[in-house]
């Protein structure tokens, strides 16, 4: 573990803006929410928020990506297209670097997905452990409030300085440019950044009240509780606003779009979600979740059960932008989960 | 396309503002592409001739009263294709306002004394609810990207990609706070997206231009708009900017 102080930290990412090449990211306000966005100047930065509207997933999968540009003036010409954009992100909470790395597992699996996997390669993450918690994450019950890998570099807040544990050599690479700056943690610093990361996990208001291990079975004996699913879809406007900004739903769709001149398109992929109407249609006009309270249960069943049965991860990772964003007020995990926990030997 | 083959499309204005005509006006230099794949026979925007042979009609408007109807009918029989633009014309747009309000009332407001000389509908009606419609390019005004692809799918004889799910999916891909936290109302949670959200991405909210999606949730909207405070009458009158009409004709089928 390291130290280095702010001010210290703040003039790295300046120099950082001004002269590496990469793209500098940073959390920062949007009115009274916060954000990933294209940072200006160190002073931006808000490393002691709560939460983001949409996760850092964007950076590696854009809400709309070009994946093939076409001409047809000459027969059919196809160009594959990846724009990666090299990008350090700083501020990333340990939830959303867990979801980063089950979606590297999603995207990794075959058939690998380039687009993907190029912007995550040319990106580095630096983490900050958190000091304010969403009234809506139980990150804590998740196992999520903290982590000991998938970062780049991940730091402490300490006052006045920052605690900084290096993940990789892209992170170390990044305190070269200070190395006069940056000096061993004492013993007593190593210990107050145990401490705080203990204590992180009891700040949460909203609790699962079992082990997430026990998801999958617990879902797997509810699946066919039809009235529980459908008393609790009632109210659900098929928005899809919990999908989007899950940091842990990967779902696209792709379309091809050709330019008013009929002789040149592309084809784009969009985020797409399992809430929403026209998802699970296919040609012909057949749906196989025609009905909200099918989708609805589809969610809770790939968070909780569908994706650990295929790369052994709980998909939730507590983080609560699904609930804080749902209009209604239907989509809180911990809500519905701990319900069917409670339900299940009646 | 060779010249000789374009369509040729001609313009039609009912009871509307022409805001959507404009749009197709203001193309600039992508009018050269639309001319690249339609001929335009009629459109008063930017023309002074009118011709009677045409494929393809442009209905922009409401449809307020029998003698507009008739012309309306007419103009289907001409053309191969009609595509409806613009809210006026593809859900009865803020024209269908009147249909929840006192008629006498209404016709007071807009003819004074001189309303016995005017022949109207008590309900403002779109296209569709005359005459049969093949395309329809929502919003209010129209988006000119949407109104090409859709002249575009009309050409090509295909369906366009026109979105079946809320505003608020686009609202969310834009990373917009959202108007219910920001202690405001928005009915993007049953309009049709399509328009990236663009009232929201500039601090509004949505007011429904584009009409509600196929499937909407109404009941649970108005529920929802309840529990963040308006009162009954109040939620009546967020969904009638726009959706006086689509909601009758929900009732009634
Ligand atoms: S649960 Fe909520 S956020 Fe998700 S689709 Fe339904 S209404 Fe939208
Ligand atoms: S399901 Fe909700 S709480 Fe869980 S990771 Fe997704 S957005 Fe976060
Ligand atoms: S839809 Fe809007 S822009 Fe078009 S005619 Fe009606 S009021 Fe005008
Ligand atoms: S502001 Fe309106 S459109 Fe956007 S997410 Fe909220 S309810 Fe949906
Ligand atoms: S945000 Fe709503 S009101 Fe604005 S253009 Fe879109 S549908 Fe119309």
């Amino acid at each position: 573990m390291k130290i280095i102080k702010k001010n210290v930290f703040e003039g790295l990412v300046d120099e950082l803006i001004e002269n590496d090449e990469r793209e500098i990211i940073g959390v920062q306000s949007k009115d009274s929410k916060y954000v990933f966005d294209r940072l200006e100047k160190a002073e931006g930065l808000e490393l002691d928020y709560d939460v983001t509207i949409l996760p850092p997933k964007k950076y590696f999968m854009p809400q709309r990506e070009t994946l093939v540009e076409y001409e047809t003036r000459e027969g059919l010409e196809m160009e594959p297209v990846n724009e990666v954009i090299p990008r350090i992100i700083i501020g990333i909470h340990p939830y959303d670097l867990e979801a980063i790395k089950q979606m590297d597992k999603v995207f990794a699996d075959s058939p690998k997905d380039s687009n993907y996997l190029e912007k995550r390669e040319n990106s580095v993450l630096i983490g900050v452990n958190m000091q304010q918690t969403s009234d809506w994450s139980f990150a804590g019950s998740m196992g999520t409030a903290t982590v000991d890998d998938g970062y780049d570099l991940m730091l402490t807040d300490l006052g006045k300085k920052y605690a900084v544990e290096i993940g990789s050599s892209k992170g170390s690479d990044l305190l070269e440019k200070i190395s006069e700056d940056v000096r061993d943690a004492s013993p007593e610093e190593i210990d107050k950044v145990e401490k705080a990361k203990e204590e992180i996990k009891d700040e949460f208001d909203k609790e699962l009240d079992f082990s997430p291990q026990k998801l999958p079975s617990l879902l797997a004996d509810t699946y066919d509780q039809d009235d529980f699913w459908e008393e609790n879809a009632e109210d659900c406007y098929s928005c899809g606003t919990c999908n989007i900004v899950c940091p842990t739903c990967y779902c696209f769709d792709v379309q091809d779009f050709s330019d008013i001149s009929l002789e040149e398109g592309e084809r784009m992929r969009q985020w797409d979600g399992c809430m929403l109407e026209a998802f699970a249609e296919v040609a012909g006009g057949e749906n196989f979740r025609e009905e909200r309270a099918e989708r609805y249960r589809h969610r809770y069943m790939r968070k909780g059960r569908y994706l650990y049965n295929r790369f052994g991860d709980i998909a939730c990772v507590g983080c609560g932008r699904c609930s804080s964003q749902c209009v209604p007020d239907i989509a809180d995990p911990t809500d519905i989960f701990n319900k069917l926990w409670r339900g299940k030997d009646e | 396309m060779k010249p000789e083959e374009r369509p040729k499309a001609a313009f039609f204005d009912f009871a509307g503002c022409e805001g959507d005509q404009l749009q197709v006006a203001n193309l600039e230099e992508k009018i050269l592409d639309l001319l690249n794949i339609v001929e335009l026979v009629s459109f008063r925007e930017v023309m002074t001739e009118h011709s009677d042979d045409y494929d393809v009609a442009f209905i922009e408007g409401s449809i307020t009263n029998s003698h507009d109807a008739e012309r309306l009918n007419g103009i289907r029989e001409n053309a191969d294709v009609l595509v409806a633009i613009g809210a006026c014309a593809t859900i009865g747009g803020i024209n269908s306002i009147r249909n929840v309000q006192d008629f006498e009332k209404v016709q007071e407001r807009v003819y004074g004394d001189e309303r016995e000389h005017y022949e109207a509908w008590e309900k403002a009606k779109p296209a569709k609810a005359v005459v049969e419609v093949d395309y329809e390019v929502h919003g209010c005004p129209i988006d000119r990207e949407e109104f090409l692809h859709v002249v575009q799918s009309v050409v090509m004889g295909r369906e366009p990609n026109i979105p079946d799910h809320p505003v608020c999916v686009e609202c969310k891909l834009n990373e917009n706070v959202c108007a219910f936290e920001r202690d405001e109302f928005c009915v993007g949670p049953v309009t049709r997206a399509g328009c990236d959200s663009c009232c929201v991405n500039e601090g509004a909210i949505c007011w429904g231009c584009r009409g509600l999606i196929d499937n909407p949730n109404e009941e649970a909207h108005e529920e929802v708009l309840e529990e963040y405070g308006l009162t009954a009458e109040e939620v009546i009158k967020k969904f009638d900017l726009y959706f006086a009409w689509q909601q009758e004709a929900r009732e009634d089928e």
